[in-house]
């Protein structure tokens, strides 16, 4: 077994229960190593999850703490939650694309306002792929899904000029990431970037899905063919897109650490009131 | 003690900071809104949090991520916003998670009369999220006072049995001012009955048993105890689970911690009740303090009537209505809903009415026309529980 899963995981929730070729594990590990990179403890993670792919398949894998919300609902969670745990304890979240940008987006957002300390990775497989492979805020134009048998016409939330990041970083987070589950050392830098910001990262990690989206969008559940597909339309920050690229990768915003995370504005505040209190 | 002449809202707030509450989140709404704010005046006073929600559902869901951290949280609206907590009040059910929460009624459906009383909610309290497979604990308050003494005494029940325990008041009860003394000394407290429960640590590795106890703490994050809740069908650790039996199991204990202990949770005023008299007012909230006059009244002049002022509402007392008499329920509803649950509860042979309406109270003399009708042997309705124009 992978030493990563000996040290952070439960041996009764590995290997998951995900199909074969799924990205998501890639996914995990890369923000795992990053855990581990940093020195991080399982006493000192508290790993939070939601609904769909990416929820279900990562719940309890960690060793310590570990909840779920019901869909959307995580990131409000963590508001309250952030207040009450015990000092020094680090949140991250594994959600998928529709949970963070369709129904829990008005959460992340006010999430990201505050500058809740958390780290979110968003797990996009490019869609509704838990129930069986509907079109999500995620999913490139054009692509067949079972939701979209002649092709996703609605506007998506990342590509004709839109970008779900920026709305993210106006609303107020202070470090943001893009990757694909395949992007190795490179996405595993911004990982650990994200995890040493105190305020609310998040990370896009695109990866494949190989029984709904390929099979349906594609064509062919051939996994290779799939890992190509994302790769081919992805391109580093520091390259040149050109007319296929959907992603750009890397670091989109690091302005870690430059404003107070939610509790310590809110303890602090609290702090100086209870002090000149008289009434108790 | 302590006096003040203040709302509902303001006995709730200072309740809740007496009963241990440091952390509420909530949303504006009439109304509950007085409660959010003195809410946020008090707590920060004694190192408690006060949080405003971007909507009513993240509000709940905050205060299950206090309580998860292990403090005891609130939080308080009127109907509108009891639906959006649909969503976090099923997840606090099912994971078990101590929260208190004001439902203050005003008029609906929908948003209906903003600020004025309704009683609209007695069945959306019982069934506060989808799924079933479960209980709840509803308490109704007719005074600001004894919203103060039912607060304290939600607090409490909601650790013991690790669930959320709703407060359903109305527009009355929370807006309206009055006489509210607020203990001070452990002897005030005693003499009032308040009762009081810290929170404690589930020390795992079995969250819950599937039995029907209570006093089993709650999970609590941030412990290291490798603590599992999710909204998903638990296992004994709090593993997800598709299996039937592991969700029978889970339910049960849903359920049956909540039943085979109603002793502890079920409250009611009777009045005038010991002589059995042919008719048997039945009312909650607001609408029982004019139940009351209308009953001292009657019996003034005569009439054999009797009072039953249920102080909690779930789990139905359904023990209270063995008597062979004619009930009447008083609500602020026009479709009748407490009703339905008496005539559910009483014998088969008793006749059950209905009096209804929203936004405003019934007045003693209408009450006395109508028990007088209804002694007299007359039907208020020709189908029971329908009001007619009389």
């Amino acid at each position: 077994m992978d030493y990563l899963a000996e040290k952070y995981f439960r041996i009764r929730k590995t290997p998951s229960t995900a199909c074969s070729g799924c990205g998501l594990g890639q996914t995990q590990k890369m923000l795992t190593k990053a855990i581990d990179d940093l020195d991080l403890g399982i006493e000192d993670v508290i790993w939070a999850t939601s609904i769909g792919c990416s929820g279900r398949q990562t719940f309890a894998m960690w060793k310590g703490d570990g909840l779920a919300a019901t869909h959307g609902r995580i990131y409000a969670m963590m508001s309250g939650l952030t207040l009450s745990l015990p000092p020094g304890k680090k949140i991250v979240c594994t959600v998928g694309d529709g949970d963070a940008f369709g129904i829990g987006l008005q959460h992340l957002l006010n999430a990201a306002r505050r500058n809740v300390d958390a780290t979110v990775v968003v797990c996009d497989n490019l869609g509704y792929q838990s129930t069986g492979g509907q079109y999500s805020w995620t999913t490139p134009e054009g692509s067949v899904t079972d939701s979209s048998p002649y092709g996703m016409y609605e506007p998506n939330w990342i590509q004709d000029g839109r970008d779900i990041l920026n709305i993210i970083r106006e609303a107020g987070a202070t470090f943001l990431a893009r990757h694909m589950s395949m992007d190795g050392e490179y996405g595993l830098e911004s990982m650990r970037k994200a995890l040493q910001n105190r305020g609310f990262s998040l990370v896009h990690v695109i990866f494949p899905c190989i029984t709904n989206y390929a099979s349906t969008a594609l064509g062919t559940r051939n996994t290779v063919n799939m890992f190509r597909w994302i790769k081919s339309r992805a391109r580093r920050m520091d390259e040149t897109p050109d007319k296929d690229t959907i992603w750009r990768t890397g670091v989109y915003f690091d302005a870690s650490n430059s404003r107070p995370d939610y509790a310590s504005v809110i303890k602090g505040k609290v702090k100086d009131i209870d002090r000149r209190s008289l009434v108790k | 003690m302590k006096r003040y002449l203040e709302t509902g809202n303001f006995a709730i707030a200072e309740a809740a900071v007496l009963a241990g509450c440091r952390f509420f989140a909530g949303y504006p709404i009439t109304p509950a809104t007085e409660l959010a704010e003195a809410m946020s005046k008090r707590l920060p006073e004694v190192g408690g949090y006060y949080l405003q929600a971007e909507d009513e559902c993240a509000a709940m869901h905050m205060c299950i991520g206090g309580a998860l951290g292990g403090m005891k949280v609130m939080t308080g609206t009127s109907g509108p916003g009891f639906i959006l907590y649909a969503d976090p009040y099923g997840w606090a059910l099912a994971s078990e998670i101590p929260i208190v929460v004001l439902n203050s009624g005003r008029v609906g459906p929908v948003s209906g009369i903003t600020g004025a009383p309704g009683q609209g909610e007695f069945y959306n309290v019982r069934f506060p999220t989808q799924g079933g497979n479960y209980e709840t604990i509803v308490l109704a308050p007719n005074s600001a006072q004894e919203a103060f003494y039912l607060t304290v005494e939600a607090f409490y029940l909601a650790e013991r049995f690790r669930m959320p325990v709703t407060l359903l008041a109305d527009q009355l009860v929370t807006d309206g001012m009055e006489d509210i003394s607020v203990p001070e000394t452990d002897a005030e407290k005693a003499q009032m009955g308040l009762r009081f429960k810290d929170r404690e640590i589930n020390y795992g590795p079995e969250f819950y048993p599937a039995v029907d106890k209570i006093d089993i703490p709650p999970v609590v994050l941030g412990h290291n105890t490798g603590a599992l809740c999710s909204d998903w069908t638990p296992t004994e650790e709090g593993y997800d689970t598709e299996e039937v039996e592991a969700c029978h199991k889970h339910v049960y204990r849903l359920i049956y911690k909540v039943r085979n202990h109603k002793d502890l949770i079920t409250r009611y005023e009777a009045f005038a009740l010991d002589d059995d008299p042919e008719l048997v007012v039945v009312s909650f909230g607001t609408p029982s303090r004019v139940v009351k006059s209308a009953v001292k009244k009657a019996r003034e002049t005569g009439m054999k009537v009797g009072a039953l002022r249920l102080i909690s509402l779930w789990p139905f007392p359904d023990e209270l209505f063995w008597r062979r008499a004619t009930y009447l329920s008083v609500e602020l509803n026009y479709d009748g809903q407490l009703v339905r649950e008496i005539q559910r509860a009483c014998p088969k042979d008793s006749r059950v009415h209905f009096l209804g309406q929203c936004g405003e109270l019934p007045g003693v003399q209408e009450l006395l026309t109508v028990f007088q009708s209804l002694l007299d042997g007359k039907t208020i309705s020709p189908i029971n529980w329908q009001r007619e124009a009389w």
